[in-house]
C-alpha cells in the first residue's frame, strides 16, 4: 500500500515535470512576448532593460531552469499583468474565491444529486423517477454558462429577485461575507451537471444493489426497511458512487471559466484567461501546474477512498490490463 | 438535428440576409419589431435570424471535422499502440497520461493563445485534445480483442499482422469507437460555444452561438432574446447529438444497458 502510494506520488512528480516542459515549449514556441509594443513603443533600452529584468533575454532552456530551479522553492516570480504582487498571492487569492463556488457547489451537488438518485431507485418507475432522470439527462447535455443565462434571464431579469452578478459584493449575507444572494445563481448554474451525474450513478448503482439476493434475504429475515436501505443496499452503492465523486470534485475546484466569465467572479478561470490573452508567463505556467497536481493528488485520494470502503479492492496489485 | 445539419448546409440560401450585413439604422430590435427581422437585430444591427442559421454551421462545420480529424489520427495510434505494443505503445500511454493530467479545456485556452484566434485554430485545438479519447479507446479494445480465439485462429492459418489487424480486430473494435465519436461531437459543440463565449473563438464577422451568447451578456437585461435564441440553439443541438450517441450506443452495444 505505501510503496503503491509512493509510486503513485513518483508518476505525479513525472507529469508535473512533463506538463511544465510541455507548456513552457508552447509558449516560448511563437515569436513575440508580453513586452510586444502593442500599447506603445518602447525606447529599445527601456525594452532590453525590462526584458533582462524578468529573464527573457537569455535563451528558452536557462529561462525553463531558472524558472523551475525557483519553482520547487515555492516561487513561482511575478505576474507581469500585475507587478506589484507575486504569482503565488495572486494565485491563492483568486483560487480561494474559485474554491468557495466549488465547495458550495461540491455540497449543493452531492447534497441534492444523492438524495435524488436515492429517492429515485428506491420508489423506480413513480413520477420522481421519470423527472429526476429527465431531468439529470438535461443537466449533462446543457452546458452550465447557458444553463446560467437561462437563470440569469428568469431570476435577475425577469423576475428581479437576485443579482446578476458578483459574489460576495450584494451586501446580503448569511454570514459576515459568506452564503450571499448572489452566491445563489452561480453555484445552482454550476451544480446542475454534477448534480444530474451524481443522481444517475447514485440511482443506477442503487438500482442494481437492491435486485441482489441479499437484499432480498435481508428482507426476508425481517428487517425494517430503512436497515436494509442503511445497512446492505447503501454501503455497497457506495463503490460506484465514489468513481463519479472522485472525477467531478477536481473539476468543480479547479473552477469553472465560463460560470466565473458568466457571473462575473473574480476567480482562477478569469485570470487564467486574461493570463494567456496577454501571455503572462509565470502565471500560465504557476496554473497549469497547480491544477495537475491537485487532479493527481483528488485521484490518488480517490483510489486510496476505494479501499476504504471496499477492502476487496487491493491497490497495487497485479492485474491483467 | 437532421434539421440542424440542414440549417448548416444551406444556410446560404435560408437566411433572409447575409450574416455579416449591417443596418446601422436598425440597431438592438426586439423580435417581430421590425416585419424584415423576425427574430430582432444584434448590437450592430445584423440580422439575428440569419446569424443564428449560420452559427449552425459554424458549429457543424468545427464539431464534425474535430472529430474527422481526431478519427483519422486518433484511430491508427491507438491500434497501433495496442497492437503491437513496445516502445511506442509507452509512448503513447505516457502521452495518453499527461494530457489526461488536467482539464482539456485549459490546455485548448493555452494552444489557442498560442495560435491565434480563427476557426481553422479552433479546430486545430481542439483535435489535439480529441485524438486521445479515440486513441485511448481504440488502444483498450485491441488489447482485449487480441488476446480472442478469433484472432488466435487467423494468426493460426498464416494471416499477415495486418491482415489481423485491419481485417479481424479493427471492424469488432469499431461500435465502442464510432459511440465515442457521437458522445464527441456535442462535447465539441460544447467546446466551441464555450471558447467563443469567452472571445477565443471565431473571429467577427462569422457568426458563432458561443459568441452571441456572450455578447449578449452586456445587453441581457432588456434585450434578453439576445441570450435566449442562440442558448436555446446550443441547447437543442447539443440534445439531439447525445440523443444520438444514446441511439447508436443500445443499436450497437446491447450490453452496455446500464445509463450512466
Amino acid at each position: 500500500m505505501l510503496g503503491y502510494i509512493c509510486g503513485r506520488i513518483f508518476a505525479l512528480m513525472m507529469i508535473l515535470l512533463a506538463v511544465s516542459i510541455i507548456v513552457f515549449s508552447l509558449m516560448h514556441s511563437v515569436p513575440g512576448g508580453p513586452f510586444d509594443e502593442r500599447k506603445g513603443r518602447l525606447p529599445p533600452a527601456a525594452k532590453a532593460n525590462i526584458l533582462k529584468k524578468y529573464g527573457l533575454d537569455q535563451p528558452v532552456w536557462k529561462q525553463y531552469i531558472n524558472y523551475m530551479s525557483h519553482a520547487v522553492r515555492f516561487d513561482f516570480g511575478i505576474p507581469y499583468q500585475r507587478p506589484h504582487t507575486t504569482v503565488a498571492k495572486l494565485i491563492s487569492k483568486s483560487w480561494a474565491i474559485t474554491v468557495q463556488v466549488g465547495l458550495t457547489t461540491i455540497v449543493v451537488a452531492f447534497g441534492f444529486g444523492i438524495l435524488a438518485g436515492i429517492y429515485a431507485a428506491y420508489h423506480q418507475n413513480s413520477w420522481v423517477d421519470t423527472l429526476v432522470t429527465f431531468v439529470s439527462s438535461l443537466g449533462v447535455t446543457v452546458p452550465n454558462f447557458v444553463v446560467a443565462m437561462w437563470l440569469i434571464l428568469i431570476f435577475a431579469v425577469s423576475l428581479n429577485w437576485l443579482p446578476m452578478g458578483g459574489w460576495g459584493s450584494s451586501g446580503q449575507c448569511l454570514i459576515d461575507k459568506y452564503f450571499c444572494t448572489d452566491w445563489i445563481l452561480p453555484v445552482v448554474a454550476y451544480a446542475i451537471a454534477p448534480m444530474a451525474i451524481v443522481a444517475r450513478y447514485t440511482r443506477a448503482s442503487i438500482v442494481e444493489v437492491m435486485g441482489e439476493d441479499y437484499v432480498r434475504t435481508a428482507r426476508a429475515k425481517g428487517l425494517s426497511e430503512i436497515k436494509v436501505m442503511r445497512k446492505h443496499v447503501l454501503r455497497n452503492a457506495q463503490i460506484p458512487m465514489v468513481t463519479a465523486l472522485g472525477t467531478e470534485i477536481p473539476n468543480l475546484i479547479t473552477g469553472s471559466i465560463f460560470i466565473e466569465s458568466t457571473f462575473r467572479i473574480n476567480g482562477l478561470g478569469k485570470y487564467f484567461v486574461t493570463s494567456t490573452l496577454n501571455r503572462d508567463y509565470p502565471m500560465i505556467m504557476a496554473t497549469f501546474l497547480l491544477v495537475a497536481f491537485l487532479w493527481g493528488i483528488l485521484y490518488l485520494l480517490t483510489d486510496i477512498a476505494y479501499t476504504m470502503i471496499d477492502p476487496r479492492v487491493r491497490l497495487g496489485a497485479k492485474s491483467l490490463s | 438535428m437532421g434539421f440542424i445539419l440542414f440549417l448548416a448546409l444551406f444556410a446560404d440560401l435560408l437566411s433572409p440576409f447575409a450574416y455579416d450585413r449591417v443596418y446601422f439604422d436598425r440597431v438592438l430590435l426586439m423580435p417581430f419589431e421590425h416585419p424584415e427581422h423576425p427574430l430582432g437585430t444584434d448590437e450592430v444591427g445584423r440580422d439575428y435570424l440569419s446569424r443564428l442559421i449560420y452559427g449552425a454551421r459554424t458549429s457543424m462545420m468545427v464539431s464534425l471535422s474535430v472529430q474527422m480529424i481526431a478519427l483519422m489520427i486518433g484511430l491508427p495510434i491507438g491500434a497501433l499502440a495496442g497492437y503491437f505494443g513496445g516502445a511506442f505503445d509507452f509512448v503513447i500511454s505516457r502521452i495518453i497520461d499527461i494530457m489526461t493530467a488536467f482539464p482539456a479545456l485549459l490546455f485548448t485556452i493555452l494552444i489557442i493563445s498560442v495560435l491565434g484566434g480563427g476557426m481553422p485554430t479552433i479546430i486545430v485545438a481542439l483535435s489535439i485534445t480529441s485524438w486521445i479519447v479515440i486513441a485511448r479507446i481504440t488502444r483498450a479494445q485491441i488489447l482485449t480483442l487480441r488476446e480472442q480465439e478469433y484472432c488466435t485462429a487467423a494468426r493460426g492459418i498464416g494471416a499477415s499482422e495486418w491482415r489481423i489487424l485491419f481485417r479481424h480486430l479493427l471492424p469488432n473494435a469499431m461500435s465502442p469507437i464510432l459511440i465515442a465519436v457521437s458522445f464527441g461531437i456535442p462535447t465539441v459543440i460544447f467546446a466551441e460555444a464555450g471558447l467563443s463565449f469567452l472571445g477565443l473563438g471565431v473571429n467577427d464577422p462569422i457568426a458563432s452561438w458561443g459568441k452571441m451568447v456572450g455578447a449578449s451578456n452586456a445587453y441581457v437585461r432588456v434585450y434578453w432574446h439576445l441570450a435566449l435564441l442562440p442558448t436555446l440553439a446550443i441547447a437543442l443541438t447539443m440534445l439531439g447529438f447525445s440523443f444520438l450517441g444514446d441511439g447508436l450506443r443500445d443499436a450497437l452495444d446491447p450490453k452496455q444497458k446500464i445509463r450512466v
